[in-house]
């Protein structure tokens, strides 16, 4: 679960439980997630979209983290200072290389404010 | 040194917000480029029995730093946003090793800038990440 990984209790993230198949993370706002002044850090929107990429993948091979090799993040609009939700989707699973897509989302789930692209390997 | 450049205005600002959190601070720089830095926290790891490090503030680092190139060479104060970023991962980041990012704004143009990053944990001959990242200014000039 990335919700007891030291990193994601440093940005306070935690699981607000399943939708469909993988995790819904959510990151409360907070002064430490701060970047230009009454925005969201973009780095701290990136490493949530990550995050739940990493989450999904754990819970679909249910073993360690895989490792990841790239990612892609778009910044579609600037994050205000609120809760911030996350959800990861499995695009294909390979044998060795998993591609997975996340958006990021605050008061409406239609009106994303980033989403990513990430490739990670399997051990 | 002027007082009104941008670039010493931002070197001088007291951290807050997320770089405060991560500890980023300023290494060196030039013309067009900014390296930054943050010493490793506990709070970086995404397992601590494994000493397996989070690429999160790699990425956070990384933002950071492509900002600053990019106020190192236009040497004005203009508010942006981050429109893309893609990352490589060339080789886990050790635990315990400080994170450093050196960026270059190689191209600006009315409203957009680009900029690519290096990322190493103390040997900058065997880097364990690459960006680019591209930002828009969001006034109006």
């Amino acid at each position: 679960m990335i919700v007891r990984t030291p990193y994601a209790q440093m940005l306070g993230i935690r699981s607000v439980g399943l939708d469909g198949d993988t995790d819904v993370l959510m990151m409360p706002a907070a002064a430490s997630l701060e970047g230009r002044s009454g925005f969201l850090y973009g780095g701290v929107i990136a490493s949530l979209l990550e995050l739940a990429c990493l989450e999904a993948v754990a819970q679909d091979r249910g073993e360690p983290w895989p490792k990841p090799i790239n990612m892609s993040f778009d910044f579609l609009r600037g994050g205000k200072m609120i809760d911030s939700y996350a959800q990861a989707r499995l695009v294909r699973v390979g044998r060795r290389v998993v591609n997975a897509d996340a958006i990021c989302w605050q008061a409406d789930r239609d009106k994303p404010i980033a989403t990513g692209r990430m490739h990670l390997l399997l051990d | 040194m002027d007082e009104e450049d941008a670039f010493e205005r931002l070197k001088n600002l007291p951290p807050r917000g997320h770089h405060a959190l991560l500890g980023i601070y300023n290494v060196d720089h030039g013309p067009d480029w900014a390296e930054l830095a943050c010493p490793f926290a506990p709070g970086f790891l995404m397992d601590a029995d494994a000493g397996l490090v989070s690429s999160g503030p790699i990425i956070s680092l990384v933002d950071a730093a492509a900002g600053s190139a990019i106020i190192a060479r236009t040497r004005q104060w203009r508010p942006m946003a981050t429109l893309d970023l893609h990352i490589d991962y060339l080789r886990p980041a050790r635990a315990g090793h400080s994170l450093h990012a050196r960026a270059h704004c190689h191209h600006i143009t009315r409203k957009v800038a680009f900029t690519r990053c290096d990322v190493h944990d103390g040997d900058p001959q065997a880097p364990i990440a690459t960006a680019t990242a591209s930002f828009f200014f969001t006034d109006e000039s």
